[in-house]
């Protein structure tokens, strides 16, 4: 396993830890959380919820993941399909960028 | 005596408010025209109705089965927009026949103010959703925004005249709520707002209904998706159905398709059609997808609510009641029987949710209602 390898994995298990801690309802327990789960089709993730979640991410990591300039920049179509390996990428990209 | 006419798009939550509105008018001596789609809404318009009718547009956003964003992505580009375009020309020939003094206008119904803009008529917006007057998230919003524009530049003849959306009018904006119920978790456009309330039905058909079934002493529910979302998909259905199986204390009303009542169990009836205004003075919660006209009924009335969001704006009037601590969150394509009995029991149990519903019925019921509705649009008569 890469470093990168690492990082992602160690990115990927605090979001879900964030999403686990934000919807903590049933169906979702016993649910594997990866990097293509999608937040409106399979966790039905309402807006509140899905800012909380990234508020909690940009919090954990820093200011400069910039959570709004980067959903300002997505299309309806990318926010329709976004999946929580995006939201990752997002964070791992902008940390390398240090 | 004004002229007013009435246009918006063809489906029954938003000719309902428009009915109590314009009967109001009529029954102070104005005089009121309809642009709407007959076809699809023509019968329940009242009898000797003054009617201009539209070109049938896009069939109503009823299917595919889509939620959330994806839905509202449908909404205008399948359905809002090419029914705006598609109906235009002929609206436009009934405002030139009919001359109104001020025109009423769905804030969905996107032809009616491109209309009334392009002939310089007074015109007052009706946002039969609360929802129509909230900011998007950026990306939503943009999208729409730059449909809308393109829209404009087609169907103005000047640039220069091309509104921001949402096209509000300036003049006047009757919202059918109120604005403790609509709250501040979402930022409002600016425009002239007159919160007026719900309106309380007018001319709706005597629907049958056993009242014998249900009985004086047990806890009543009241289990609705609403006229577009019931057919579509029985699962949320079945997921209560075999919660209230586990609650015998409990009886509920459910409206949905007929051929569930072979799975229910004895305390829930299946009904396709109910009278839900009679019916919700006889309940005490309701369990419903958060469409806007449902929420606002029954909050009316003081009935805590549990909500699961299924498209469009439900989600967030679905947000509003549950941060007016009136109600509480069911995720609708998730919901396992023992969340929804869980739900059901906290909605008809809890003191916190009844005296939040309470609190907002006290409102609702000050607000200005169908009156404050007419005064706002006849202020505008020139």
């Amino acid at each position: 396993m890469t470093d990168d390898d690492s990082t992602r994995n160690a990115i990927l298990a605090q979001v879900v830890r964030q999403i686990r801690a934000t919807i903590d309802e049933d169906w979702l327990w016993d649910l594997a959380i990866g990097p293509t789960t999608r937040f409106n089709d399979d966790l039905e993730i309402e807006s509140i919820e899905f800012l909380t979640i990234t508020e909690a991410v940009q919090a954990h990591y820093g200011a400069r993941i910039d959570i709004v300039g980067w959903l300002s920049d997505k299309t309806l179509q990318e926010l329709i399909h976004l999946n929580v390996g995006d939201l990752v990428d997002r964070v791992a990209t902008t940390l390398a960028r240090r | 005596m004004a002229r007013f006419l009435f246009t918006l798009l063809p489906l029954i939550g938003h000719l309902n408010p428009a009915l109590a509105v314009a009967a109001t008018l009529l029954e102070r001596g104005h005089q009121v025209a309809w642009a709407v789609h007959t076809a699809e809404i023509g019968a329940s318009l009242p009898e000797g109705a003054h009617v201009y009718t539209l070109a049938s547009g896009p069939a109503a956003p009823a299917s595919p089965p889509v939620r959330g964003l994806r839905s509202v992505q449908l909404f205008f580009e399948d359905y809002a927009f090419p029914l705006a375009e598609r109906a235009l020309p002929d609206l436009v020939a009934a405002v030139q026949d009919f001359r109104p003094d001020v025109m009423a206008v769905d804030c969905q119904m996107v032809a009616g103010a491109i209309a009334a803009r392009r002939l310089g008529v007074p015109w007052g917006s009706l946002a039969c959703t609360s929802a129509a007057i909230l900011k998007a998230a950026p990306p939503v919003h943009a999208w729409i925004a730059a449909q809308h524009e393109a829209l404009q530049r087609r169907c103005l003849p000047l640039p220069a005249a091309t509104a921001p959306w949402p096209d509000l009018s300036p003049h006047r904006v009757v919202v059918f709520s109120i604005d403790a119920l609509v709250g501040r978790r979402h930022e409002r456009f600016d425009a002239p707002f007159a919160f007026v309330g719900p309106m309380q039905a007018v001319g709706r058909r005597p629907v049958a209904f056993p009242w014998d079934w249900l009985r004086a002493d047990a806890p009543t529910l009241l289990v609705t998706l609403g006229t577009v979302s019931r057919d579509l998909e029985t699962r949320f259905f079945e997921v209560v159905l075999e919660a209230l199986a586990g609650m015998p204390a409990v009886q509920a009303v459910m409206v949905a398709p007929q051929r569930l009542a072979a799975q229910a169990p004895p305390n829930v009836l299946v009904q396709s059609f109910v009278p839900q205004p009679e019916l919700l003075a006889r309940v005490d919660g309701v369990v419903c997808h958060a469409g806007h006209n449902t929420v606002c009924e029954a909050l009316l009335r003081g009935l805590p609510l549990v909500v699961s969001p299924i498209r469009d704006d439900q989600p967030v009037i679905a947000r509003q009641v549950v941060d007016a601590g009136a109600g509480l969150f069911l995720r609708h394509g998730k919901a396992t029987p023992a969340a929804a009995r869980e739900a059901i029991e906290r909605v008809l149990g809890s003191t916190a949710l009844r005296e939040g519903a309470r609190r907002l019925a006290q409102q609702l019921q000050a607000a200005p209602g169908r009156a404050g509705a007419a005064d706002a649009l006849a202020a505008l008569v020139a």
